[in-house]
């Protein structure tokens, strides 16, 4: 799993990166890891242990204190502003707390990834009611995000994070406020685009779902990264690590 | 560039709750008050300037001092004859067009803002004036003919406007020198006002900045959001600083129109010198929408 950085398959590669918070102690310390293209990996660990670091740097929100970061091949310490948001456009990112504007409607919200991108607003409007529609939130299209349950803001936060098809899916907790159809439902819908490509990044803890989707598992326990392959028991179609 | 600024179509930085809008636009119509009060000034003292430099190329004024004789009479009469040998005189000279006495009722006019109405200029010892029209291309010695004219006329001197022109001239210079100060002024404090505003309002909506650069704006998406709102504001804050600098402008020209005299005369603004003051709320859009723009693009340096 673990190669030279700069792998021409890779999408996020860190080497000997670690991350801390003013003069604190490192919460990541010498993480090395590679994530290949089409990838679909699980980020587990306990509350405080960094996934939410983690996951922050390969979003292009957090820099390394140390090491070296890579996103698409690009070292982004010297990757300048203009690039920076370049690359997070190839970036969709589910957070646990949605970060959504609240001012705006569900469509406006769902919207925003192409908008910035300077996408011809019919093309907006037909992609953004598609995939409203798919998340079962056609019904509540022009109203503002403030108004919206906790499942039903979970899910315009991951429709706004795919409607961009874009090659990195980051999620953080994406399925913790939704019921368990939906969450399989979501799930599914990461899984269909990991098929087309996108490299999946999903931090949970829901040993349901890891059971349930068959994933390489990126654990994160004192400071450390380490990586479990799952054990596909076929019969049953359900997934436990060594 | 400007095209740059105003091209994005959606506004997610909720700008318009902003309290600081009120206050730009205050401040941006005070200054375009401010500005176009005193750019109205320095038009209207160029205007009267040209004006004065093209009646003075083609004019000039003699004047024959008063007899002051015991006989009151006898005195005018020799004031009066020596006016008449130098009108017949200066018809004669070479270059000259017409060489008219003012009458007792131009110069009571004249003599009207300082001595009041009631008088009567035959029983004052006041000088009486030739005013002589020459031809703008026919070069005039000026000393030559100032000799010849004390030859005919001994009472008589010449005035060609010169001197006091001069002093005026460097009157009006000042003036515009101050109306400059007060306009470079006036626009580092609306610029410095709108940069605060900006700075403040992008610490207000940092949270909704940041999640814009997550989804990969640039900085120049967030810049043009602003340049937007505040090119409005400007033009807003110009326009009300407009309307009150219009009568503004119209009550001090009414002030000085009384004050006359011959010397305040030409001080109505052209169509072209309106058009400028006009074209103020325009710049003041133009300077808020660069000056966020700009602020913004400074100011997210520092952010994520």
């Amino acid at each position: 799993m673990i190669k030279n950085v700069g792998d021409v398959d890779s999408v996020i590669s860190m080497q000997n990166v670690g991350i801390r918070y003013g003069q604190g102690a490192e919460v990541l310390s010498d993480v090395n890891l590679i994530l290949k293209r089409g990838s679909f990996h699980f980020l587990t660990g306990k509350s405080g242990a960094g996934k939410t670091s983690l996951l922050s740097m390969m979003y292009l929100s957090q820099k390394a204190s140390r090491g070296i970061v890579k996103i698409f091949g690009r070292n982004v310490s010297y990757a300048d502003r203009d690039s920076l948001a370049l690359l997070r456009r190839k970036i969709g990112v589910v957070f646990q707390d949605f970060r959504l504007l609240d001012h705006m409607s569900s469509f406006d919200n769902v919207a925003l990834p192409l908008r910035v991108c300077g996408m011809d607003e019919r093309e907006v409007r037909k992609r953004v009611t598609e995939l409203l529609r798919w998340v079962e939130l056609d019904q509540k299209i022009n109203e503002p995000t403030s108004t919206l349950s906790g499942g039903e803001k979970q899910r315009v936060a991951i429709a706004r994070a795919v409607i961009n098809r874009p090659e990195i899916l980051l999620a953080d907790e994406p399925t913790g406020n939704v019921d368990s159809d939906i969450a399989h439902k979501l799930m599914k819908l990461f899984v269909e685009l990991n098929k087309l490509g996108t490299t999946v990044v999903i931090a949970t803890h829901s040993e349901r779902l890891i059971t349930d989707f068959p994933y390489p598992r990126l654990h994160l326990q004192n400071g450390g990264l380490k990586i479990y392959r799952p054990i596909v028991e076929k019969k049953i179609g359900r997934g436990t690590y060594d | 560039m400007t095209k740059n600024i105003i091209s994005s179509r959606k506004q997610e930085v909720p700008l318009q709750d902003d309290t600081s809008n009120i206050f730009l636009q205050v401040m941006v119509c005070i200054a375009v008050f401010l500005s176009g009060v005193a750019l109205a000034g320095v038009l209207a003292v160029n205007a009267m300037l040209n004006s004065w430099n093209e009646s003075i190329l083609g004019a000039l004024t003699v004047q024959i001092m008063p007899v002051v004789e015991s006989n009151k009479d006898a005195g005018l009469a020799e004031t009066l004859r020596q006016q008449s040998k130098a009108v017949e005189f200066l018809k004669q000279w070479p270059g000259v067009i017409s060489a008219d006495p003012l009458s007792d009722k131009d110069l009571k006019h004249l003599i009207q803002p300082w001595l009041g109405d009631g008088i009567e200029v035959s029983d004052l010892p006041v000088p009486r004036l030739i005013d002589v029209k020459i031809k703008k291309d026919v070069p005039i010695d000026f000393a030559n003919l100032s000799v010849s004219l004390a030859k005919v006329a001994p009472l008589a001197s010449i005035d060609n406007h010169k001197i006091w022109l001069d002093k005026l001239v460097k009157f009006a210079d000042s003036l515009r020198l101050l109306a400059f100060v007060v306009l470079v002024l006036v626009i580092v404090v609306t610029s410095g006002a709108i940069f605060y505003c900006t700075q403040t309002s992008l610490g207000l909506h940092r949270y909704v900045i940041e999640i814009l650069h997550l989804m990969g704006a640039k900085d120049t998406y967030v810049a043009q959001q602003y340049a937007r709102k505040a090119s409005f504001l400007g033009f807003m804050g110009g326009v009300y600083g407009l309307v009150l600098a219009v009568p503004t402008i119209f009550i001090v020209s009414g002030f000085a129109k009384q004050i006359e005299g011959g010397i305040i005369s030409e001080t109505s603004l052209s169509l072209t010198d309106w058009g400028i003051v006009g074209s103020l709320p325009f710049f003041s859009a133009i300077m808020a929408m660069l000056t966020a723009y700009y602020t913004v693009k400074h100011t997210l340096i520092r952010y994520m």
